[in-house]
């Protein structure tokens, strides 16, 4: 009987095979997509209409219009070096995703030399040289990279303890700076907020077994007093006439601990800072070229 | 009351394979009495409270890490073993400056060299382990720490220094290759790996990166040194101080081990010959002048006369190995891993003699009853999902229950009819 011989051979096909698409799946699947949007318009401030040289930065819509400092600390530190040596510059709030390198800050310059040209953070000194000159200061100074690793180690994991890990700053702080500006939706936010304090959390144990807090505190305490005694009674670092590179690494993180109106909850590294005036009044002095 | 100090064993001839532990060891013997410390070659972190080495143990109190052990030592004797009080606040200042340089810094170059480095971490450092850890420490340890080193130093993009690493990502290149072209596998030309290849690969790719990466740590340390005895005294002014120590642990790490491939030892004699004159007689002062054997360290009477006094470590107990072996399967079984990880934290905030306050005790055991919360959710999320999984599978009828008998008859039925079709059937007759 032919009829009966088709049905018993596909039979197994279907019951017994785990891996094909369930059919109920499969319908649901077939109905996609249910409609095909016209694709977006560029959004306003596509690079068509930009002039000048622009610097994608972590920071707000109106921060941005005023050209305030931006609230991250590696942002904050090549856009604080630009302003001193004196190149113009916009800045754009942007994001990690929109970033050839995956980090932020970097530059597209106003006189497009070729034209994929975006200036990742690593390359913007030597282009910052280029353009107006000034000096590589690393080379002056041996002493330059040596207290760079106080910023690079001690006070970064202390930073980042106090702006993610602490969980009353990082509702208070991380999230609303962060977080909010990427969606709204609550489940990304919550999905978001995690990452970011896994992250920080990584980050710290790769060097210990446990992050011990008092020990961060200390350790950052006793690199501000090797920052100041560094610094001593000169206006900037290493005795320069004018801001340059170091004085902007410090001034990223000192600004940021002592700017209260990012409304931190728990601040021990501001105490911590406050006990050496000279490098607050270094931050309230370098602050006026943001002004 | 003698304090015991605990490090990872000897090896390559040092007292310590760990520069952190080497850098306490040298603390020690410049900064004790002879008869007041002894060194423990425990090599295993879980015999000391905090869980790391080096820990320093006075009776029922321990410290661990370098700066701590240093701070802990300076309060102990009321300020009498402190190398640092010599020092004026500029050098103070330098003294936290360098010694965060050279951790940060050194411990990348040590990590490169010994254990991301592939021949050198089978060639030396995997079998300088195998010979001074006990059972089962000796296969549990060196793969966790051989991954911590990798994961440390993943930012300098020096992968190409782990063999193995690049193995994978060709596999990957490959198999990639073979996914986007839909080429057949046996068609795809498979690179083949002469021996001056991939010498002149790795040579060309690491060179200038290595290049940088050594000069950017020597020069500004051989600058600081000069022609001064330590890095921040001259000798008839002055000791070493606590910065000298750190330098020792890491330089000597890089100057002495015989490495089967020993680019940091030759980068450091060629960038910095006054550097590694000031290790070798640095390590002569502090650890003595023979090389140092495992076999001093595990039976004290056979070692020469030298600056460091050892203790025989304690045999490894029955109830200890046991203790291991649970935690190690413990610590990669997915759920455990957490439930592990947030009693140690309550343990802490709960304990009464550790040095947190009223309220950071508060904020820690919340942090731990709400991380316990996120587990529980998390088990109750999957347990739902494979539930739902299942109950969907039976409703829809992929799956049947029916009895094993059964099932083989049927199939034997099923297998009957296809294998025998009649010519009939495919001419549609």
């Amino acid at each position: 009987m032919p009829p009966k011989t088709t049905e018993g051979a596909q039979q197994p096909g279907t019951a017994s095979s785990f891996f094909t698409v369930p059919p109920p799946i499969k319908k649901l699947f077939d109905k996609f997509p249910l409609a095909t949007y016209p694709s977006n318009d560029l959004p306003q401030r596509s690079p068509s209409r930009r002039q000048g040289n622009q610097l994608f930065v972590f920071t707000d819509a109106a921060g941005a219009r005023n050209g305030r400092p931006s609230f991250n600390p590696q942002c904050l530190k090549w856009q604080a070096y630009l302003k001193f040596v004196g190149i113009n510059f916009e800045t754009t709030p942007s994001n990690n995703h929109a970033s050839p390198t995956g980090a932020l800050p970097f530059l597209i310059p106003s006189q497009p030399i070729e034209t994929a040209n975006a200036i990742p953070s690593h390359k913007l000194q030597k282009w910052a040289i280029e353009q107006v000159h000034c000096e590589e200061e690393q080379q002056l100074n041996l002493r330059f990279e040596v207290y760079a690793s106080l910023l690079d180690t001690r006070v970064r994991t202390a930073w980042l303890y106090m702006l993610y890990l602490d969980s009353q700053n990082f509702e208070a702080v991380a999230r609303r700076l962060y977080v909010d500006p990427a969606t709204s939706n609550t489940l990304v936010r919550t999905a978001l907020g995690l990452q970011l304090q896994q992250a920080a959390r990584d980050e710290l144990l790769k060097t210990s077994k446990y992050i011990d807090v008092a020990e961060l505190e200390g350790d950052a305490g006793n690199a501000f007093e090797a920052l100041s005694s560094l610094l001593g009674d000169d206006d900037h670092f290493f005795g320069r006439p004018n801001p340059g590179l170091f004085d902007a690494s410090v001034f990223a993180y000192t600004h940021l601990i002592l700017d209260d109106s990012l409304g931190w909850k728990q601040n021990r590294l501001a105490q911590l800072l406050r006990e050496h005036q000279n490098l607050v009044q270094h931050r309230e002095k370098l602050l006026g070229f943001f002004a | 009351m003698v304090l015991q100090l605990h490090v990872w064993g000897p090896a390559f001839g040092l007292p310590s394979i760990d520069a952190q532990c080497l850098a306490a060891i040298a603390y020690c013997s410049l900064a004790l009495p002879k008869d007041s410390w002894e060194v423990v070659a425990s090599s295993d972190p879980s015999v000391s409270p905090t869980g790391e080495l080096p820990a320093l143990q006075n009776g029922a109190v321990w410290v661990s890490r370098f700066r701590s052990i240093v701070d802990y030592l300076r309060k102990h004797s009321n300020g009498a073993w402190d190398l640092d009080k010599q020092l004026d606040e500029t050098s103070r200042a330098d003294n936290v400056a360098f010694s965060s340089f050279i951790e940060s810094r050194g411990q990348s170059l040590v990590d490169l060299y010994l254990y991301v480095t592939s021949q050198n971490y089978y060639g030396n450092t995997s079998p300088a382990y195998g010979s001074l850890l006990q059972w089962p420490n000796q296969w549990i340890l060196p793969p966790k720490l051989h991954g911590a080193a990798k994961a440390r130093t993943e930012h300098l993009g020096l992968s190409s220094l782990d063999l193995q690493a690049m193995e994978d990502q060709r596999q990957r290149d490959h198999s990639a290759a073979v996914t986007a072209g839909k080429i057949p596998k046996n068609l795809i030309q498979r690179p083949r790996d002469t021996v001056s290849s991939f010498l002149g690969r790795t040579a060309q790719s690491n060179h200038f990166r290595i290049e940088a990466l050594t000069a950017e740590f020597f020069e500004p340390l051989e600058a600081m040194l000069g022609r001064k005895a330590y890095l921040l005294t001259a000798e008839d002014e002055g000791t070493p101080s606590s910065i000298d120590c750190i330098a020792l642990g890491y330089l000597s790490l890089a100057l002495v081990p015989e490495m089967s491939f020993p680019w940091l030892r030759d980068a450091m004699r060629a960038k910095a010959p006054l550097l590694s004159a000031y290790t070798e007689r640095l390590r002569r002062r502090c650890f003595g002048d023979a090389p140092i054997d495992i076999a001093h360290a595990f039976a004290p009477e056979s070692a020469p006369e030298s600056p460091i006094s050892w203790r025989t470590p304690g045999r490894i107990s029955v109830a200890a190995v046991g203790t291991t072996l649970l935690s190690t399967l413990a610590d990669s079984t997915p759920f455990l891993r957490e439930i592990r990880k947030n009693n140690g934290l309550k343990k802490v905030a709960q304990s009464e003699d550790s040095e947190l306050s009223a309220r950071e005790k508060h904020v820690l055991n919340m942090h731990a009853d709400a991380s316990k919360k996120d587990m529980y959710l998390s088990v109750a999320t999957v347990v739902g999902a494979v539930a739902l999984t299942v109950g969907y599978v039976l409703q829809v009828g992929l799956v049947s229950f029916g009895s094993e008998e059964e099932e083989e008859e049927d199939m034997e039925e099923e297998n009957g009819e296809v294998a025998y079709p009649t010519a009939a059937d495919f001419l549609g007759i």
